[in-house]
């Protein structure tokens, strides 16, 4: 008897772990050549980020305010009739960044932000400090995250930045200075290379992403109840009206702008 | 004849409890506020692989013979299902925020990365966290000038009133109203705890973005593939 329940159990034991199963997951199922390192990719998003940040901000902020349009932090609110302005416009992107399949994490932060719970803390206040010595990307591996991890500088670029944000009720800091490193995007990712596959993922996440705010702005724009309306089209503010350029215009001013630096990359 | 009666039995209790209509009796609990009509199948999908696959693997992985685990039964619903009905742009405190290294220490304390840390399912509540103060983690310098409330912040704060946020501050900023100034105007605590229970919206009726229905979900899930 003992004998049969031990086969038994042996013959059972051996049936549930020598074959069979699950197949198991491999961390990199992909065949493609991986051509990119995570540094590389990083880089070249955020400078998409920096081109596309500096239109926003000097083109439709800027430009946009000297013609009479309103930019505010709740600029979603009901009762708020603006448009985001740009840190919030990035946020938007990062928003819609998380949707996609693509495990991109874009923030940011300051060592004098308005709202302090932006405050830098930790490795990225470290960095930070290095990076507004020398201006120059920080790169390093979150072991806790296992994520891949790129700090770079957020440059006060357009006259609107360093305006609002020393005029700014909550400001921390009233000094700011046209070209001064305000704050720094951080930029997460798993993998340490990437192939060309995903590498244009991560570019078509953040250029949807900002597609996608900006449409968020134009409807806000459609559901004014007092202000006046800009026109959407071809024409920008500096045209001198209300006018407004229509996603697929902003786009391309993005995309011939960033164009240099993005081929570059991807052709090297 | 004992084993036939266990076939029977078996088979019968089988078919009762795949019925959609007795999902009820194999639910951990009952459904949080807003959830009430989901069937099982709106969060649990099938974990890969048949019953005895799962068992083999796992027991592969517990003596070291494969790298990973796999789920068992149904996949773990994690923050990612939460978000394909509840994603909102205007969201105060998206989750994704909080995977930013500054917030680690903050993330120790309370993990709001994650929903279920803050809406537990299968408690017939809205929000099951039971201390409101997790404001403190992040918004301890907080300084507010021109401050337009009659009991300053920096008072409450000083106070550690972590508990008064939520009386004027809704978490996840969805709510049109007016936030007000003077502190006898606040929503009271019982009225929010009875919120939180699943009552009535002490904030606002008037939400500028509605999470989608299980039959919205399905109809975008099916246009996204």
């Amino acid at each position: 008897m003992k004998k049969a329940l031990y086969t038994l159990s042996s013959l059972y034991a051996f049936f549930l772990i020598s074959c069979g199963g699950v197949p198991e997951k491999s961390t990199n199922t992909s065949v493609e050549k991986l051509v990119f390192s995570v540094a590389e990719v990083l880089e070249m998003v955020s400078k998409e980020n920096d081109v596309t940040r500096t239109l926003y901000t000097k083109a439709i902020v800027g430009a946009g305010k000297k013609q009479g349009m309103k930019f505010d932090e709740d600029w979603q609110k009901e009762e708020v009739e603006a448009g985001p302005l740009p840190a919030l416009f990035l946020r938007g992107i990062a928003n819609d960044i998380q949707k996609s399949e693509v495990p991109l994490g874009l923030y940011l932060g300051s060592d004098f932000p308005i709202n302090k719970a932006n405050k830098f803390e930790g490795k990225q206040a470290e960095l930070f400090h290095q990076i507004k010595k020398d201006r120059a990307p920080q790169h390093f591996f979150d072991e806790e995250q296992k994520m891949h991890t790129a700090m770079f500088a957020d440059v006060a670029g357009a006259a609107a930045c360093v305006s609002c944000h020393n005029k700014h009720e909550q400001t921390t800091k009233d000094d700011w200075k046209l070209g001064d490193v305000m704050g720094a995007t951080t930029w997460q990712y798993p993998t340490d290379s990437l192939s060309y596959k995903n590498t244009i993922a991560i570019l078509k996440a953040y250029r949807n992403g900002t597609e996608a705010v900006y449409q968020d702005y134009l409807h806000e724009i459609a559901a004014f109840k007092t202000s006046s309306k800009p026109e959407i089209g071809d024409k920008w503010p500096s045209d001198g009206g209300l006018y407004l350029p229509s996603p697929a215009v902003f786009l391309d001013s993005v995309r011939e702008l960033a164009a240099y630096e993005t081929m570059t990359t991807l052709l090297k | 004849m004992g084993v036939l009666t266990g076939i029977v039995v078996g088979s019968i209790l089988f078919v009762f409890f795949s019925r959609t209509s007795n999902e009820t009796y194999i639910s951990i609990g009952p459904m949080n506020s807003g959830h009430e009509d989901f069937s099982c199948n709106t969060c649990h999908s099938d974990a890969e692989g048949n019953l005895w696959q799962q068992i083999q693997s796992n027991s592969q992985f517990a003596i070291g013979l494969r790298e990973n685990a796999v789920d068992f039964g149904t996949i773990d619903v994690e923050t990612k299902k939460c978000l394909a009905c509840h994603e909102r742009d205007n969201d105060r405190h998206p989750t994704h925020r909080f995977l930013e290294p500054k917030f680690k220490k903050a993330v120790k304390q309370i993990n709001t990365a994650n929903c279920n840390t803050c809406h537990s399912e299968h408690h017939g509540k809205r929000m099951t966290l039971q201390k409101t103060d997790y404001c403190m983690h992040c918004h301890e310098d907080l300084t507010v000038k021109n401050d337009p409330l009659d009991v300053p912040h920096s008072k409450l704060i000083a106070n550690e009133a972590w508990g008064t946020c939520l009386q004027c501050h809704d978490f996840h900023g969805n709510h049109e109203y007016q936030v007000p100034h003077k502190m006898k105007d606040t929503i009271s605590n019982i009225r929010l705890k009875q919120y939180f229970e699943g009552g009535i919206d002490v904030y606002s009726s008037n939400k500028k973005f509605v999470a989608l229905s299980e039959k919205e979900w399905i109809a975008k899930y099916i246009s996204n593939h």
